[in-house]
């Protein structure tokens, strides 16, 4: 029993967190074209008349997060012209795309924090007790 | 018309005398003094009433009705007379030459008033810079007491009574009457709240009065020639002799003793040998010791010395201190020396005057160079009204009454200084 | 009774209340920083300035007496300009570091000048800068912020008795100082961090540690010794963070000693937070399963007539009650309170408690002191004492060693057979008490310690009957030092022989098992071959020898119920959780009692109380004081010739939470020990 929900939770058709539903590649399949890729592997697509824009996710969860910079510009219609034609400028310090990563293993801790290993600070409520 | 000479009280008050007991008595004092003893406590008090004194210490509250407050009869408790010696009102200096001159006017004083209300003894808390003021009262005392005039059997009065002097340490403040009790319990010289009154609980919880050493000095006097020869003397209300004390820009500085409500110009010219480089050159005068408002040239033409008169001119008689300031005076800062010194003097003990009295010496200063805006002088003497009247004592008053005289009559002065340091600063 | 008008308000009062009285009668709020009711009055700070009707001046309410058909108004433009004024002049020099300061949230000055002040800045000069003083270990200061109320240096005099606080210097300089940075040598110090209406005056332990209004104010009582002031244990998370006083007119007023203030750090050191099971020679930690079973272990071939419990002198009656029960259950009915030896029996309360109250001490003209010293006993009795003698005109006699009491007492030398010549009647004492209306006699600890103490109770008793005993005035009073001691009493908690029988019968091998509930003020060493089970809050005398160590709670830390030296039931309440895996001591016996089979027949807090009014029914007269009926005690005898011991050795120390508390040592290395090197550049 167990073993069969666990199954319907990661199938695609009856959920949609995990992959883009089957209406989702339907629909991109009939009136889908590919605009690009970014360097994780989502592909983006538009309409033919360029209405609407969205993006299959490669693998893993549907997680809005995942689209770079460069590319959610494109995807909210802030910017035409894909990145994959006009690359945006980039500078020497900027980092890579990371997703968010809270509830992950990967999450941020702070330096100090139990879970990152560190000292907690004293607190009035501690007391020294009595040894023998 | 200048008081005549017959009816001097303080015959020497330059001590071209001899201070000691023989020559004060040739001069009459301790003369007949068992028969005015005699007379009664009642007779004594209703006598000094009528001659109309007002207390010669300052604030001008009739003597007669002060002695009268003190209790009839003992309720256990001894009363005392303490003298105020602690002559340290800037510009005053009229009791040192009485104590210094003529001491036992002084101690007779004090035999006759404290029978008057009933005192076992006098204390004369004089000034401790008074050094050999204090010693010639010591020494009139001795001699008083060798010739029975204190002691026990006072006068032969059938009355003990003795007098002490204590020296104080050097406060100004020690002058306000329930600061100079503390000060002779040997406390801390700070003022005591009011009620209970001096009359009621004062030296070590005993009835107590307080009074100057003129109005003391002056009773005998008063008592042997008689209420009406006094309040003869004087307008009403303001009636009697009060010896003046005239100091700063004037040819011939001096104490004297004239007639109440003698005109202020005549005051000057007449015995101090009138103002340096002339009366034109005058600037302005503090009529009453330190404390009082400053009045300009304008008033001083017409202005009569005595407490009502005073008065009505927003200033005051105090006591009679009179500091002349010609052309030559920065009048500013003038004021701010004496704000100084009121910060200085301040006993610190209640908020507004602690705090008050060295924020305005602070914004005086500044506006002796101008080095201020002109809404800071209204803020000024609104800062000068919160000090007045909000304190235990009279010393925030005193603080706050100079500068409202100098706002009142020079305002243009300090105005023009503001906008002259104000052009100096945008020139540069 | 003189009639007034407060702002349009007719108001009869009495004669003598100051026209702030009077205000504060028909509910008109005067500001003040200077005046507090229990103080002499200064009238220095001009903030409480009203408008008197035919006065030319604002006249300051709380130093004029009312008088008949004054007509006073406290909302003219005029009396709200005099109150601005005055707050501007104490806010100039006043640094505005309310973030910083330990009094912001609680701050008189910040709550005025809020209410009555102006707002907006005049004051463009630079602000007066003071450098702070020493005061001691207690008090921390900040003295630029001093606005010169002058509370500190009236209640250290009046109150405190010591003259160690005064203002030097004059006008704008004047300064709020211990005269050469000298410690003030008062056993109620602490109080003038209280009355400071500023920031000035704080309390060094708990500077900067938490904000008054994050913390949970729990009110209760104090245990430090057998006063039972009334506190407020003021809390954050699980940590006591300070202790205040709280009002009770009877007991404290408002005061509280240092002890009783400080002592919270106490409650954080040396303190037992798991059971403990000797194996072999050393203490090891143990589940509380282990413990109990270990010793029921012991127990099994034990007779009821071989087990002992001795009561310490912070336990609470319902502690007690459990462990009397529990005792009962294993056969036996050998347990003691009186672990200091005092020759005190249960049975007659009035021989026990303090008949007059401490109230009534305001009540008497004439105080025989016996082998007591009240400042270090109990520093509020003592300011009751010296209160009375200020405003009444008590006289105190003494005898016993002469000490610094801060008031005025005829010594009459320290020999307890002067207690029979003054029950002779010819003694210069004998007639001071006779000539008395409401004469009392305080009998101490020490007095009743020694090993005459009974035969020293029955003469005190004699010369009560005789002199201080009338028609509604009881004058005998006994002074206890430690806080269960009545309520052990009142429980009929006293075995024969006392504490040194059972001492006696542990070495001799009579006595198997011994109970210490927080009994720590004896020699433990008797025990050494005992099996002792130690039922207490900190490691001290008592685990010395302990077999089995059971971590109890603190009187923060649990509700119970406390008898205080004058007979009054008061209770404490729980502020924080005991640490670790430590329970509330009635717990722990009542699961104990399971595992022993014995059926203590109760199961919760209530049930106890319940119990617990059955075997002493005036538990349940929460703070009320029951007259005591009088009756004969005592032994009779001769009493020995020589002085009284002390009762309680340094008064900073004299129970466990005293001793672990790292700021009383630093007390009594202060006040007694190396004084000249603490001085000067400290703090």
């Amino acid at each position: 029993m167990a073993n069969l929900i666990e199954k319907l939770f990661s199938s695609p058709i009856f959920t949609w967190w995990n992959s883009a539903t089957f209406g989702t590649r339907l629909y991109t399949s009939r009136k889908g074209v590919k605009v690009g890729e970014d360097k994780e592997g989502n592909i983006y697509y538009r309409e033919k008349d360029g209405k609407r824009r969205w993006v299959i996710y490669k693998n893993g969860p549907i997680e809005a997060s995942r689209v770079p910079a460069e590319w959610h510009g494109w995807l909210h219609y802030t910017v035409d012209t894909p990145p994959s034609e006009q690359p945006l400028p980039t500078k020497s310090w900027e980092k890579d795309h990371v997703p968010n990563l809270t509830g992950t293993a990967g999450a941020y801790v702070p330096p100090g924090s139990q879970r990152a290993g560190g000292q907690r600070a004293a607190s009035s409520s501690d007391y020294e007790a009595w040894k023998p | 018309m200048m008081l005549q000479d017959k009816d001097r009280i303080f015959t020497n008050l330059y001590g071209h005398q001899d201070w000691r007991l023989k020559a004060a008595m040739k001069r009459g004092d301790w003369d007949g003094t068992k028969d005015i003893l005699a007379k009664g406590r009642e007779w004594i008090i209703e006598e000094m009433k009528a001659s109309g004194l007002r207390g010669r210490g300052g604030a001008g509250f009739p003597t007669g009705l002060k002695w009268s407050f003190m209790p009839k009869q003992s309720d256990g408790r001894p009363s005392y007379l303490v003298v105020n010696a602690d002559e340290g009102e800037p510009g005053t200096c009229k009791d040192r030459d009485l104590m210094r001159h003529d001491p036992h006017k002084l101690i007779e004083g004090c035999l006759i008033a404290g029978f008057a209300m009933n005192a076992v003894a006098a204390y004369i808390y004089i000034r401790g810079e008074f050094v050999r003021e204090a010693e010639v009262l010591d020494a009139a005392i001795e001699e008083a007491r060798a010739k029975g005039f204190l002691g026990k059997n006072a006068c032969g009065s059938g009355y003990d009574f003795d007098v002490f002097v204590h020296r104080g340490a050097g406060a100004y403040i020690c002058g306000e009457e329930t600061a100079l009790i503390e000060s002779l319990e040997g406390k801390k010289g700070q003022p005591r709240l009011k009620p209970p009154f001096p009359a009621n609980v004062g030296v070590w919880g005993c009835p107590t009065t307080v009074n100057n050493v003129e109005s003391i000095a002056v009773a005998p006097t008063i008592l042997r020639r008689g209420a009406s020869w006094f309040s003869g003397l004087g307008r009403p209300n303001n009636t009697g002799t009060k010896v003046f004390c005239i100091s700063g820009h004037v040819n011939k500085p001096c104490n004297v003793e004239e007639e109440m409500g003698i005109p202020l110009k005549e005051l000057i010219e007449k015995h101090a040998g009138g103002v340096r480089g002339g009366w034109d050159n005058l600037l302005a005068i503090i009529p009453g010791g330190s404390s009082v408002p400053l009045l300009p040239k304008s008033i001083c033409d017409t202005v009569l010395m005595d407490f009502d008169s005073l008065r009505e001119v927003q200033s005051g008689l105090g006591t009679a201190a009179v500091i002349v300031m010609d052309k030559s005076t920065d009048v500013v800062k003038a004021i701010a020396r004496l704000s100084a010194f009121y910060k200085h003097e301040s006993c610190g003990q209640c908020t507004p005057c602690r705090e008050g009295t060295g924020w305005m010496w602070r914004v005086m200063e500044r506006l002796v160079k101008g080095e201020a805006e002109k809404s800071e002088i209204d803020m000024l003497l609104d800062v000068s009204k919160q000090i007045e009247g909000h304190t235990i004592c009279a010393l925030g008053d005193a603080a706050a009454w100079p500068i409202q005289g100098l706002m009142r009559h020079f305002r243009g002065e300090v105005e023009a200084r503001i906008d002259a340091y104000h052009a100096k600063a945008a020139a540069e | 009774m003189p009639k007034l008008t407060i702002d349009g308000q007719e108001v009869e009062v009495a004669p003598g209340t100051t026209v702030l009285q009077a205000c504060e009668e028909v509910g008109v709020e005067i500001p003040r920083f200077c005046y507090h009711e229990r103080l002499s009055i200064a009238g220095n700070c001009r903030m409480c300035l009203v408008d008197m009707e035919r006065s030319p001046k604002p006249i300051a309410s709380c130093a004029m007496p009312v008088g008949e058909g004054m007509v006073i108004h406290t909302n003219t433009e005029r009396v709200k300009k005099a109150r601005e004024g005055v707050m501007e002049f104490l806010l100039i020099n006043h640094p505005l570091d309310c973030p910083i300061c330990d009094q912001g949230g609680e701050c008189d000055l910040q709550d005025q000048a809020m209410a009555f002040g102006r707002s907006g800045n005049r004051y463009h000069e630079n602000k007066r800068a003071v450098e702070d003083k020493y005061m001691g270990p207690l008090v921390e200061t900040a003295m630029t912020r001093c606005i010169h109320c002058q509370r500190c240096v009236r209640f250290t005099e009046e109150v405190g008795g010591v003259e160690d606080m005064g203002a030097l210097w004059r006008g704008e300089h004047t300064e709020i100082t211990t005269y050469l940075d000298k410690v003030i040598e008062s056993e109620l110090s602490g109080n003038v961090i209280d009355l400071c209406p500023v920031g000035a005056l704080t309390s060094k332990p708990y500077s900067f540690t938490a904000r008054s209004w994050e913390l949970k104010k729990t009110e209760s009582v104090d245990v430090m010794d057998a006063v039972g002031s009334n506190i407020r244990v003021d809390a954050r998370g699980n940590a006591v963070m300070r202790i205040l006083p709280r009002l009770h007119e009877d007991v404290n007023e408002e005061w509280i000693s240092d002890t009783t203030r400080f002592a919270y750090d106490g409650l954080k050191l040396r303190r037992l937070d798991t059971p403990y099971v000797k194996k072999g020679k050393s203490l090891e930690e143990a589940a509380w399963g282990d413990a109990f079973a270990a010793i029921k272990k012991k127990l099994k071939d034990v007779k009821g007539s071989e087990i002992a419990a001795v009561i310490g002198d912070l336990a609470d009656m319902e502690s007690m009650v459990a462990l009397k029960d529990l005792l009962g259950g294993l056969g036996s009915k050998r347990i003691e309170c009186r672990q200091d030896g005092t020759a005190l029996e249960a049975g007659v309360r009035a021989s026990y408690i303090m008949n007059t109250g401490i109230a009534g001490i305001e009540e008497a003209d004439f105080l025989l002191l016996v082998g007591t010293n009240p400042r270090f006993e109990a520093p509020l009795v003592n300011a009751r004492i010296r209160k009375a003698t200020r405003k009444n005109g008590l006289k105190v006699a003494n005898i016993g060693s002469a000490e610094d009491l801060t008031y005025k007492v005829d010594e009459f030398g320290d020999d307890a057979t002067l207690l029979k010549k003054v029950l002779g009647g010819r003694h210069e004492l004998s007639k001071a008490l006779k000539a008395a209306a409401k004469p009392m006699i305080i009998v101490g600890q020490g007095a009743l310690r020694r090993a005459d103490g009974a035969q020293v109770l029955k003469a005190a008793h004699d010369i009560a009957e005789k002199y201080c005993v009338k028609e509604g005035w009881n004058g005998f009073n006994v002074l206890h030092t430690a806080a269960a001691r009545v309520g052990g009493l009142d429980l009929g908690l006293t075995a024969k022989g006392g504490i040194e029988a059972i001492k006696a019968d542990a070495e001799a091998g009579k006595l198997k098992v011994v109970f210490l509930l927080g009994a720590d003020e004896f020699d433990t060493s008797a025990l050494k071959d005992t099996f002792v089970v130690y039922l207490g809050t900190h490691g001290d005398e008592g685990v010395k020898n302990a077999d089995v160590i059971l971590p109890g709670a603190a009187y923060t830390e649990k509700s119970g119920t406390y008898v205080n030296t004058e007979g009054r039931v008061q209770r404490t309440a729980k502020a924080v959780f005991a640490p670790g895996d430590a329970r509330e001591d009635w717990t722990i016996l009542r699961a104990l009692a399971d595992v022993l089979e014995v059926k203590l027949g109760y199961n919760n807090l209530g049930e106890l109380r319940a119990r617990l009014v059955k075997l002493a029914p005036l538990a349940a007269t929460l703070d009320t004081l029951v007259p005591a009926e009088w009756a004969d005690f005592g032994a009779e005898g001769d009493v020995a010739e020589g002085g009284f011991g002390p009762a309680i050795g340094n008064f900073y120390l004299t129970n466990p939470v005293l001793r672990a508390s790292k700021i009383m040592a630093e007390c009594v290395e202060i006040r007694e020990g190396n004084a000249e090197e603490a001085t000067g550049t400290h703090g």
